[in-house]
């Protein structure tokens, strides 16, 4: 006997939907990016997602890994992916060739609050991968311009080489209605052309912190755990309320559905009470970062 | 003009069911509680089984239990305090398929159960408890059609017979009594028992063999109102009732580590939980290497490797983080998301445990002053 | 797509590992059409040893021989894995590496001359890099299979890590620890073999070796208190991991 009555059957959300690999370009060593279609042009014309989401992805026969969205909603057409070869799932997408079928659910997640977001300037950080999920923000902000007030991307590196979309990124630099400024660890070799900083990527803070009213400002952040660390420091220290800075969080996921507890920290389950957490969420949460 | 409708299939005790807005006609013979004979209780089951396939707890060793059909010799056993597993097998199997997946289409959902409904005899309130929470977790935003279509085919006779145990906590986590989640629910009043109906079903289980189901007079109210207030004297209670507070205070008690080194991390408290859910997800290839099975099989917040991450990476990688969390989880978190814990005091964790570890002394010893 | 060159090889063991391979009726077809079986004593003479894609390895390295050849199986290949308790933890050949392969030969041949270069039992991970694992005496058929299959797909096999108990929950055995008191390394020990003699009330022995991250030391201490010698638990212990915590329950 159900103790809810009025159960409503849907289509199992286990279940991906058969999806195509329309195209893949390498970004950086091991990274690179996937762009998919459905199979079923409805599912296309109905999909939609908020800049921060994840979709799961399987690899038919192999299994299935949380990946967040890096293409903004804004542009439609394909689910585009930045993967990094990193384990089991990611390895055999790496192996995959374009016109693969592979299994697509989603988009899950939180997302960023983007309509809290608007009026307001906004300051992207990332660092490595971490671009992957902003690079959805950037481009929503970017193609709702004027929605925000000042908006600037802070982009650190190891090296040159791993700078993730290196067209595109050149392509913003010099945007009149973004700010961008790039750091690298450090140059692969020395006379490296580089027209840009070396240094952590909390070095960039100085061209942007008169420009940015943090009582009236969001700050976006997301990168390796060590970056947080300072990132946050920097924030705070500027006058970023706890609230107002938004991290992406990664964890172990089986389900993305708030059932299987793989990534569950603290109560929050990541995959629908986040990946996007305020640093006050992640204050008051165990193992956060 | 009346407002013709069919009475409500659940009604519910000690309350009419729509007042005068139903026409009375249309419930001549209103059912709430009825009076089951003890000797009559095996002829009742036979009968029983006409509604679906029929479990019932067997004993399988020294006070060890089990669900199983119930065949042509009544298993029912007054004494079982606990099955080894909890209802949620039927609900969650081990293993069980969620999707079959071929290289060229990608992947199609396995059916979902259709078979007969399947009827379990005996369980206690902490086991209706448990199963409501499950109802929690599976439904929700994304409800799962595989949990529900096996949950619809649940019909749930409830059984209150049995003294409790040492291992019994259900009256400190407030699941000692249910008053939904069942369609019979039978108590122990002395000679007979009473029998209240819970639902549509129950009702028609009931009136199959109506000439065994006498009306409740007030002897037997009495006789349950003196069982009740026996019973609230038969639990030594484990004080419960800010534990989520009190867990936050103490989250870095040395309790954990202590706890940690007593811990085999075997995962037996797991399994048996009759509202732990987690679960792993796996792709098995078949022979041919293009079409297979996506499995999803119990998982374990205990276990290792259970939230490391693909680059190595693990939140948790200690046992003390790992048993803290599985505490947390239960007793903190769950009331955090839904309200209430997940936890039911079966007893069932503290009778699995190889390394005889007691939530009870756990939350003692959480609630003592050494901490 | 040409078919992965594979090779099975035995080091010190009792090639048990191998025969299952052997004795995969159902799927023994399907799984050797789909490669190219480069290397199998066991099962076909005139190996042919150059490259491999896949090498799996049972046995321990006990000889100089054994160390030797399995280097050169992995300058030779791929990916190796390792099958077999005897691969991935020493297996019975260490049962007594405690005792030291001098004392042992003297004990059994009389003499202190090392007439097999014997020396203590290591798994293949002491020797060379091994990519997968595959432990059990022998190794569990459906896990066998399953970890073929994934390498034909691409894929590195992987196992959920998880111990005995868990099937023997799953089947509602009454646990044999707990309730009856008997030696069962169930809780210590790697699953994947279903639970198997906990199901037949004999405990379990712990052949496929431990987990990664095991408390021996508080099950030997629960099995004391229940009555049972350290020295049997630690005998048990040591028959197929003998690298397992020893000292903390010695």
């Amino acid at each position: 006997m159900l103790a809810e009555k009025d159960i409503i059957y849907r289509a199992d959300p286990h279940r991906p939907s058969p999806a195509r690999l329309v195209g893949v370009q390498p970004l950086a060593p091991e990274h690179a990016l996937f762009q998919f279609r459905f199979e079923d042009p409805k599912e296309n014309e109905r999909w939609t997602h908020r800049p921060g989401q994840f979709v799961m992805v399987s690899v038919v026969g192999t299994g299935e890994a949380p990946i967040s969205i890096c293409s903004s909603p804004s542009r439609r057409g394909v689910i585009e992916l930045c993967v990094r070869n990193t384990g089991r799932v990611t390895s055999a997408l790496h192996r995959l060739k374009e016109g693969a079928i592979v299994g697509l659910r989603g988009p899950y997640g939180n997302g960023y609050p983007v309509e809290k977001m608007k009026g307001q300037d906004i300051l992207i950080v990332a660092g490595g991968l971490g671009m992957a999920p902003l690079r959805s923000l950037v481009w929503y902000v970017l193609d709702n311009r004027s929605d925000f007030g000042h908006v600037s991307l802070l982009y650190g590196t190891r090296t040159p080489e791993d700078v993730l979309f290196k067209g595109e990124i050149a392509g913003l630099v010099g945007r009149g209605d973004l700010e961008t400024h790039l750091t690298v660890d450090k140059l692969v070799e020395d006379g490296q052309p580089w027209p840009h900083d070396v240094g952590v990527v909390t070095g960039l803070f100085k061209y942007v912190k008169d420009r940015v009213d943090p009582t009236r400002a969001y700050a976006a952040v997301t990168g390796p755990p060590i970056m947080y660390r300072f990132v946050l420091r920097e924030l705070l220290a500027l006058g970023f309320g706890k609230d107002r800075i938004l991290m992406s969080l990664e964890r172990r996921m089986k389900c993305g559905i708030g059932k299987c507890s793989h990534c569950a920290v603290g109560y929050k389950y990541t995959c629908i009470h986040g990946p996007i957490f305020t640093y006050w969420d992640a204050m008051n949460l165990p193992e956060m970062i | 003009m009346l407002v013709k409708r069919p009475p409500t299939d659940r009604p519910v005790f000690g309350q009419t069911t729509g007042g005068e807005h139903i026409n009375p006609s249309l419930q001549p013979d209103r059912a709430v509680s009825r009076i089951l004979r003890k000797k009559d209780m095996d002829a009742f089951l036979e009968s029983v089984k006409a509604f679906g396939s029929l479990y019932g707890p067997r004993q399988v060793g020294p006070n060890q239990y089990q669900l199983m059909p119930v065949g042509d010799v009544a298993p029912v056993s007054a004494e079982c305090r606990r099955t080894i597993l909890p209802p949620k097998k039927f609900l969650i199997p081990a293993r069980d398929d969620l999707c079959h997946f071929s290289a060229d289409t990608g992947y199609r959902a396995a059916e979902v159960y259709t078979g007969e409904r399947v009827i379990l005899f005996g369980l206690h309130a902490c086991d209706i408890h448990a199963l409501v929470t499950l109802d929690l977790v599976f439904n929700g935003k994304y409800p799962d059609p595989r949990y529900l279509a096996r949950r619809q085919a649940l019909a749930v006779i409830g059984f209150s017979g049995t003294a409790p145990d040492g291992n019994c906590f259900c009256h400190a986590m407030g699941t000692s009594h249910a008053d939904r989640g069942f369609d019979l629910f039978l108590t122990d009043i002395g000679d007979e028992y009473l029998v209240r109906i819970g639902s549509s079903l129950g009702d028609d289980m009931m009136r199959a063999r109506v000439d065994l189901f006498g009306q409740v007079e007030r002897e037997h109210i009495d006789a349950y109102k003196e069982r009740s207030d026996r019973r609230q004297t038969q639990f030594d209670d484990t004080v419960v009732e800010d534990l989520p507070q009190i867990l936050e205070l103490e989250h870095d008690s040395p309790i954990w580590r202590e706890l940690s080194e007593r811990c085999f991390g075997c995962g037996a408290c797991a399994a048996v939980c009759p509202t732990c859910y987690c679960y792993d997800v796996v792709d098995l290839v078949g022979t041919d290497g293009i079409t297979g099975r996506r499995v999803r099989q119990w998982d374990c917040c205990l276990f290792q490797n259970f939230a490391e991450m693909s680059g190595g990476f693990n939140p948790r990688p200690n046992r003390t983080d790992r048993i803290k969390h599985r505490y947390y989880h239960k007793q903190v978190h769950f009331v955090e998301r839904f309200g209430r814990p997940s936890c039911v005091g079966c007893g069932r964790c503290v009778e699995a445990c190889p390394a005889e570890i007691s939530l009870k002394d756990v939350i003692a010893a959480i609630r003592g002053r050494s901490g | 797509m040409a078919k992965p060159r594979v090779g099975i090889f035995g080091l010190t063991s009792c090639a048990g590992d191998q025969l299952v391979v052997v004795n995969l009726e159902d799927e023994l077809l399907d799984i050797v059409g789909a490669i190219d079986l480069r290397s199998f004593i066991m099962a076909a003479s005139h190996p042919v040893e150059d490259e491999f894609d896949v090498a799996l390895v049972e046995g321990s390295v006990v000889t100089g021989e054994d160390e030797e050849r399995v280097k050169d199986i992995r300058a030779k290949s791929k990916l190796l894995g390792a099958i077999g308790t005897c691969a991935v933890w020493g297996g019975i050949p260490g049962a007594l590496n405690h005792v030291g392969r001098n004392t042992l030969y003297q004990a059994v041949y009389g003499t202190e001359e090392d007439l097999f270069k014997a020396r203590e039992a290591r798994p293949l991970r002491d020797v060379v890099k091994v990519d997968f694992s595959l432990s059990g005496c022998p190794v569990e058929k459906h896990q066998l299979v399953q970890a073929l299959l994934s390498l034909l797909h691409g894929d590195l096999p992987s196992f959920p890590t998880v111990p005995v108990c868990q099937d023997c929950r799953f089947k509602e055995n009454v646990c044999l620890l707990k309730t009856k008191g008997q030696l069962c390394l169930g809780p210590v020990t790697a699953g994947g073999c279903l639970a198997r003699c906990p199901s037949h009330n004999i405990g379990c022995e712990g052949c496929h070796g431990p987990l990664d991250e095991v408390n021996f030391a508080a099950e030997a201490a629960l099995l004391e208190e229940k009555g049972l010698p350290r020295e049997r638990i630690a005998r048990v212990v040591r028959n197929f991991a003998h690298q397992a915590d020893l000292a903390r329950i010695m």
